[in-house]
Parts: structure tokens; sequence; C-alpha cells
């Protein structure tokens, strides 16, 4: 049998794995076109029942208790930056159990490609989406209600970028469980809607409990939701944030050693008991 | 065991009789399909575990996020003016329109994945009957899920929680779920012809979300977008509801608002009745029935 080893045929597989989905977001643009148009909806629902529970004050409220009065940029950062967490936990953690379901997993696991290499190339397909969302989401928003701020976009978007390297740990992680216990879809539900509360999407962190700010500080979108507006909206460079860049930068190599080392001992097991074709 | 098998036989013969009673049969095929979908529902414990943790998590979440417009503490004032009162009832018209679009819809998209709509199509019973023991069991199950989160939002709100006419409230109810039949079958017809159906249900969500008022009153919709409200017949039945739980203000005098939601209610159940079957058998002449 022909062995494929080395850099080339890493690279290689990266790129038939990135552009395997690549295809399947383009066979199906309608869950592309939701995951670009659900900030905004999003976005206009809480903007729409913040102004009825505010009324001609709502504006006022809101500043005084974020300090900005851009409402729409303060919200739509944090839309986007939990659609990009939607995005790469439906993907990354969800792919695996997509390909059970379509009989298609063994195969993939029998071919000459470490285990890491696929999880990688399945998160590369997600750069490619959640630029999108930046661009399209935060891009086009900034341009049209904040457009002295449009420079700062690029610092904004490095630490996305950042950002992503936790989140696909997050995936692995996630990937590992439901190899295991199957069902992921409620589990995706839940655990995008506990990032969604935890990290600040529509308000400060501060608002919650200690014990959940707690919780927060683990968890990297907060910080990228917390950077990304002193970004666009207080004009705060990078430098000015190396605490919170430090801390980003601990945790993306924390959660991708952690979810990599739990999925592996998932797999491990799964493969001595047969777990890979039961769904 | 024998004897318990061959009584269940005997049911079959009889409810498949001539001389059997259109109600009986009915009544019959409902219980099966309630049955079916209640063991289908209870063989997934995360599921079940998992809809009891999201539902009050959405409810929580959004408040929150509310609370930065808000100029005092929403507790501060009254049950019937408070906004957390108001987006209480908003989740629960989001928790019943879910049965219409991703219940009784998905009961025909589920057998269509499941390669198993052939069979379902081809048993003696009436589809509309299956379709509508899903949306019994669903219905169910989201009372419990509302009846859950009433007691944490009582919890943590201290009493919020009000109902101004109870009469009213079961009687405005009724009309909406009416009315949610007929859009859930029009809904489940549409399965058989469209192949986004996540997308598009998705978006009649968000559309349900944002243009009905369920969340926030249509009165803070601007002006050209309010008329695309106003042409919703849910928006009415979501008026119609609050006004009997809170008492609110209606968009038509009340007497009108309540000729108008019978109306709506009686023409959506007949609308989804006749484009259900009319979707069916045009699926059946071109071969599109389990096409995914």
């Amino acid at each position: 049998m022909r062995t494929v080893s080395g850099y080339k045929a890493t690279i290689g597989a990266l790129a038939a794995i990135f552009w395997k989905g690549i295809k399947h977001y383009t066979r199906y643009p309608g869950s592309f076109l939701l995951v670009l148009v659900m900030p905004f909806l999003f976005t206009l629902m809480i903007f729409a029942m913040g102004q009825f529970v505010g009324g001609p004050n709502a504006s006022l409220n809101f500043a005084a208790r974020t300090g900005t009065s851009n409402i729409l940029i303060y919200e739509i950062l944090g839309s986007a930056v939990w659609m990009t967490s939607w995005v790469v936990i439906e993907d990354v953690g969800v792919a695996l159990r997509d390909e059970q379901m379509k009989g298609t997993l063994e195969q993939n696991f029998l071919a000459p490609v470490s285990r890491f290499t696929l999880l990688i190339g399945l998160s590369l397909t997600d750069i490619v989406i959640t630029s999108a969302v930046f661009v399209v989401v935060v891009g086009v928003t900034t341009m049209i209600t904040l457009p002295g701020a449009f420079l700062n976009l690029m610092q904004a978007f490095l630490i996305l970028l950042v950002g992503l390297i936790p989140l696909f740990g997050i995936g692995f992680l996630f990937a590992g469980f439901v190899l295991r216990f199957k069902e992921p879809y409620i589990f995706t539900q839940i655990l995008n809607l506990l990032f969604a509360t935890l990290t600040g999407t529509y308000y400060p962190v501060s608002l919650l409990p200690y014990w959940v700010q707690f919780v927060s500080g683990a968890l990297p979108q907060t910080y990228v939701v917390e950077d990304m507006r002193r970004i666009v909206i207080a004009n705060q460079t990078l430098v000015s944030m190396y605490g919170s860049i430090f801390i980003l930068l601990a945790l993306a190599v924390t959660y991708p050693t952690l979810g990599y080392a739990v999925f592996k001992i998932i797999e491990k097991k799964a493969s001595a008991t047969g777990e890979f074709s039961k769904y | 065991m024998r004897s318990s098998k061959s009584s269940r036989r005997r049911r079959v013969r009889q409810v498949n009789s001539r001389n059997t009673s259109p109600v009986l049969r009915l009544a019959v095929e409902f219980r099966a399909a309630f049955l079916k979908d209640l063991r289908s529902y209870v063989r997934y414990p995360a599921w079940m575990i998992g809809e009891f943790i999201s539902t009050p998590l959405w409810f929580f979440f959004f408040a929150l996020g509310v609370t930065l417009f808000a100029p005092t503490s929403l507790s501060s004032s009254s049950p019937q003016e408070s906004g957390l009162n108001f987006f209480f009832f908003g989740f629960v018209f989001i928790i019943l329109f879910s049965t219409g679009v991703w219940g009784m819809g998905q009961t025909v998209r589920n057998e269509q994945m499941a390669g198993t709509l052939e069979q379902f199509f081809l048993a003696p019973a009436n589809r509309i009957t299956l379709i509508m023991g899903r949306w019994a069991r669903i219905f169910l199950t989201d009372a419990l899920i509302i009846g859950y989160t009433t007691i944490l939002f009582y919890v943590i709100g201290g009493g919020l929680v009000t109902l101004n006419d109870p009469v009213l409230f079961i009687f405005s109810l009724g009309l909406y779920e009416l009315g949610l039949i007929g859009f859930g079958l029009l809904f489940a017809g549409l399965t058989m012809r469209i192949r986004s159906y996540n997308t598009i249900s998705n978006l009649v969500f968000f559309g349900y979300m944002i243009l009905t008022g369920a969340l926030f009153p249509v009165s803070v919709i601007p002006v050209p977008f309010r008329y695309l409200c106003m042409i919703i017949p849910f928006t009415y039945f979501n008026d119609l509801v609050r006004n009997a739980a809170l008492a609110t203000p209606t968009i038509l005098p009340v007497a009108i608002e309540y000729v108008t939601t019978v109306l709506l209610s009686v023409c959506m159940l007949a609308v989804g009745f006749v484009a259900f079957k009319k979707i069916e058998d045009e699926a059946r002449v071109r071969g599109t029935i389990a096409t995914s």
C-alpha cells in the first residue's frame, strides 16, 4: 500500500477537506445566507424589544449601562461573534456525526490522514465562513453607521482570528463528545445558547452574577466580543489590550490541546467498542 | 401474550371494518399517531432534557439583553405593565408557533429523511390525523415546558406572571391553536415541495418573531413595515391572547378583533386542510413525495 506522509501530503489532505466544506456550503446557499442574515435579525429583535421597554429614553438608558450610544454596532459585534462560534460548533463539532449518519466516517478514519489533519481541515473552511460573516455583518454595518471606525476593523478581525483557535479546540472537544454520546443537535443548541448568554453577546458580562462571570472568563468569545467593542467603538488599539490578548493566546493553546486529547481518548475507546458505526 | 395479540388484531380488524364509525376510526388513528410520537420522543432523553434547559435559557438570554434599555428595575413596575410579562407571553407564543413549523411541518420531513414517508402514506389511515398526533404530542410537551418556565419565572421574577381573564385566555388560545394547525398543515405540505426546508422554516420563524408583535408591540415597527404586520393573521392571534392575559390594548376594537380572529382561525384551518391535500395529490402525480 502506498503510504502518504510529509507536509505535501498533509497540505493536500487539508486542501481536500477544506474544499469539501466549501462545496457543502455552496451546495446549500440557503443555510449560508441564514448565517449571514441571523446576526441582523437577532440584533433587530433586541433593538425593537429594547425600544419597547425603554421608550423614548431607551438609547440613554443603554448608553448609561454600556458607555456607548451606538446600539447597533454594540449589538451587531456581539451577534457576529456569537454566529462565529455557532458556525464552528455546528461544523467542527457536528461534522463527524454527519459522516457517521451518512456512513462515511469509517472511510474517513481509514484514510491515511491523521485525525488532527482531519479536524484542522474542517476548521479551515470555517475561517472562510467566519471571515464572510465578519465582512458582511460587521464590515457593512460599520461602514454605514460608523464610517470613522472602518480602519479599526482590521484589528478587530485579527482578534476574531485569534479567538477562532480556542474555539476550534472547543469544537474538537465537542466532536469527541458527539462520537461518544451521539445526538449532537440538542447539545449544539444548548452550547450555542450558553455561549450567547455567558459571553456578553448583547450585554456586558458585568451584568451577570459573579460566579457566572467566572465561567465567562474561561470562554474565548468573552474576550473577543469585549476587545472588538473596545477597538471599533472606543477606538482602542491591540497594544492597549495586551492583557486580554495574552489570555486569549493562553486559551488558544489550552483548548486545542485539551480538545484534541479528549477527542483521542474517546476515539480510542470508540474504536475498541465499535462505536463508530453506531447511531 | 397470545390473547393480547389476538385481541389487538381483532381491534385492528374492527377499526378497518367498513361498519366502523369514522369518528371512532379517527380517534384510534389519532391515539396511535400520538403514542407513536410520544414513544419516539421518550426514546431520546437528551432531547427532552435539552428542551427543558434551552427554552427558559432563550427567555433569560433575551430578557438580560433588553434590561440594558430599561429605565429602572423591571420588577418595580406593575405586573400588567411589566415588559417582562410581555416577553414572557412572547416566549409562550414562540414555543407554540414552533409546533406549527418544526412540529407539524417536520413530521413529513422526518419521515422523508428516514425513508419511511411512503409507508406512512400507504397506511390505511388519514394523513392529517397522523400529523395531528404529532401536534398533540408536541402540544403536551410544550405545555409542560411552558408550565416549568412559568414556575421558574415566578420564582425568579417574584410572582410576575398574570392572567387577567382565564376564560377569554383559553378561548383566544384555542383560536390561536386552530389557526396554527391550519398553518402547520400548509407547512407540512410545503415540505413535499421545497428542499431548503430548514432555511425556510428559520426565516418564517424570524419573520414571526419580528413581524407579529410576539416579542414587542407592532407599534414599535416603523409605518411602512407595520402594514405588513397587519396582514399577518398571527399578529391578531398574539394580540388577542395577550389582551386576555395582560389586559393590554388591542389593535382593533376588542369585539371586532374577536370576530376577526374567529374568522381567521376558521379560514386558516380550512386553507391548511385543502392546501395539504392539494400539494399531496400533486406530489403523488409528480412522484416527489419522498424527494428530500
